[in-house]
């Protein structure tokens, strides 16, 4: 029962929080179309109208809930981590690069050298900001900003000027080649299976952080530096071990989203899913398996916004709105509660 | 002739780069650490052109565009110092919500998913052509620049004069310096914050109209484009003090001016416009290393 009782007072602020943000969506689609219900119905619950839907739901949490749990660890860690984004260009470009100039590889080598190579180029720059912030303090919100933008102009040279598909319209690199592709999920002919990877992930990174003494050491880091150095826990190298985790994961889902979902690299392939993957771990108060079901959550929010915008006049970026609304709210405490405490 | 025009673009670069700066700055000397001044840019960006567009008065869209700024910053303080939420997560929320309520506003009562570009607008106030004939190579760099870049060149020394000339800003750098301390001393921190906050909000408001007004007068989604995360590179860079703050971002403006130049030789402008944020980068880990060595405990000879 106990048991219970923590589950209730662990998810109560969350969905708190979600439920404010839906009820002030609500009232806005309100004051815009004759049809509110229909557009919250077509918002949650048109992914599961078809399995076609269904499987582009799954594609789209794929990245949220791979980036979301490579976050837990930073966090955990006390890293604050917006890198998300560059890392999982890092990670798309490079797995694309290395699938376009290496296409003459037999497949059994090219696909673990291609996913290798996004993980480790995600995992170099989470490395990057954790080495600073361990060695000389620089702060790593500013460090994983900076090198957002600078990944991002980056791909876009390199997918524009070295790799673009010339016959192709927009910034969209060559395609990989075929027998790297992911296989879609099995029944659902529209999903690509790299979601299996991020629930594997979830589950697996909730053991290692929680039952390891590894996942003890990075947070104690995280809870407080010093003392974890104090009492004999390479404190430091478990901050960077964090970063080079939630780097690879993000790395990860760039590598997944190209062999199993674009097939090729597009400059615009992410709405943002670094910070909405951030917003994801946050609202899950930092623990992978909840970052699971947020990532879960925003995916049908992202996706159902689209239907929604087709079958009523509500235009999809109410879901943007919505984001930053949630975002403003989410780390939001009553004071007043507390004071009595 | 080509130094000047280049001088001139570089100016016209550099206005809404040294207002993100300035923003940044005072709530960097508040210690807080804003990445909200990009959204709080696009807010005035939008409000000036909607307002602007719609009613045709240039100093009701100049009002309303910073004012709606300055109504963002309160929302972020509010979220920050009345309920506590974490000053990154609700700098971000700001951004989101600046994008998104935005883009939502275009789609919805303009119906231009687009961009927002009204048939008729306004001009600010320039700089007559030929009134600073007198002045060599100066008076050509001035001439046709707007009001708004005045403003911002004014803005560097009102913001020396008020962090170390005037009792409220020491104050201000107190509270951020150290927070206890000031808090004994008998200093509203709270109060200096949400100061800080809002003249962060103000500033940013004047770069978002400077971007929307000036030149282009018209709305893009998105349209500031990492100015407002620029701006926090400059501060960073120049360690937080105005002028070192406004040398960095003429810096960044004269590598944004370069940027427009080059493209014309065979470097891919995506190598320009990385320059501002690697350099920020560079120069923050050289400063930190600086300290760290400079802090270093002496080394015991064997």
């Amino acid at each position: 029962m106990t048991a219970f009782n923590d589950f209730l007072r662990a998810v109560r602020a969350p969905l708190g929080a979600i439920t404010l943000t839906l009820l002030l969506g609500f009232l806005l689609v309100m004051m815009i179309t004759d049809q509110p219900v229909l557009a919250y119905r077509d918002l949650l619950l048109a992914n599961f109208d078809s399995w076609s839907n269904f499987g582009l739901f799954l594609n789209r949490a794929m990245p949220l809930a791979l980036i979301a749990i490579g976050i837990t660890f930073a966090f955990r860690a006390g890293v604050f981590n917006v890198g998300g984004e560059g890392q999982l260009f890092a990670g798309a470009i490079t797995t694309t690069m290395l699938g376009v100039a290496l296409a003459g590889l037999p497949p059994v080598l090219l696909f673990p050298i291609v996913i290798i190579g996004g993980i480790a180029a995600g995992a170099f720059l989470g490395w990057i900001p954790g080495v600073l912030k361990v060695k000389l303090g620089v702060d790593e919100v500013v460090v994983t900003l900076m090198l957002n933008t600078i990944v991002l102009l980056f791909t876009s040279y390199l997918v524009n000027q070295v790799i673009r598909d010339t016959a192709a319209y927009g910034a969209v690199s060559q395609l990989v080649p075929k027998e790297i592709w992911l296989p879609s999920l099995p029944g659902v002919p529209k999903a690509s299976s790299g979601i299996l990877a991020a629930v594997v992930l979830a589950v697996v990174s909730w053991v290692v952080l929680f039952r390891t003494k590894w996942g003890a050491e990075l947070r104690a880091a995280g809870t407080n530096l010093r003392y974890a150095e104090a009492i004999g826990i390479a404190a430091g190298r478990r901050v960077i071990g964090a970063m080079l985790v939630a780097g690879g994961c993000a790395g990860l889902a760039g590598a997944l989203y190209v062999l199993g979902i674009g097939h090729r690299f597009e400059q615009n392939f992410s709405p943002d899913y670094g910070l909405v993957a951030l917003t994801c771990a946050l609202l899950a108060r930092i623990h992978p398996i909840g970052a699971l079901f947020t990532a879960l959550f925003y995916a049908l929010m992202l996706n159902g916004a689209a239907y929604m915008q087709i079958s009523t006049d509500v235009p999809r970026s109410l879901v943007d709105l919505l984001t930053g609304l949630l975002v403003l709210l989410m780390t939001a405490r009553v004071v007043i509660s507390r004071r009595k405490a | 002739m080509v130094l000047e025009s280049f001088l001139s673009s570089v100016l016209e670069q550099t206005a809404p780069l040294l207002l993100a700066a300035l923003a940044a700055m005072i709530t960097q000397r508040a210690n807080i650490l804003n990445v909200a001044v990009e959204g709080m840019m696009l807010v005035a960006a939008f409000t000036a052109i909607a307002v602007g567009g719609a009613t045709g008065n240039i100093w009701l869209a100049f009002f309303a565009g910073v004012l709606a700024s300055v109504l963002a910053s309160q929302l972020l303080s509010i979220m920050t110092l009345k309920f506590n939420a974490d000053f990154v997560v609700a700098g971000l929320g700001i951004n989101l919500l600046a994008g998104g309520a935005t883009l939502f506003m275009l789609e919805r009562l303009y119906n231009s998913p687009g961009g927002l570009r009204p048939i008729s607008f306004p001009e600010l106030w320039h700089v007559p052509a030929g009134s600073l004939a007198f002045l060599p190579v100066i008076g050509p760099v001035f001439e046709g620049q707007s009001i708004v870049v005045l403003l911002a060149l004014l803005a560097v020394p009102l913001c020396w004069v008020f962090l170390y000339r005037t009792p409220v800003g020491s104050y201000l750098r107190a509270a951020g310096e150290d927070e206890h301390a000031a808090r004994s001393a008998g200093i509203r921190v709270d109060r200096m914050k949400a100061l800080a906050v809002t003249i962060s909000g103000l500033l940013s408001g004047l770069a978002g109209v400077q971007l929307a007004m000036d030149k282009l007068q018209f709305f893009l989604p998105d349209m500031t484009a990492g100015r407002g995360f620029i701006g926090l590179a400059a501060t960073l860079f120049g360690g937080g003090q105005p002028w070192m703050t406004a040398a960095a971002a003429f810096l960044f403006g004269i590598f944004g001016a370069l940027g427009d130049r080059l493209q014309a030789f065979d470097i891919p402008s995506q190598f320009i416009l990385m320059l501002p944020y690697a350099a920020a980068l560079l120069g923050l880990t050289f400063a930190r290393w600086r300290t760290v060595m400079r802090n270093r405990p002496a080394k015991i000879t064997e």
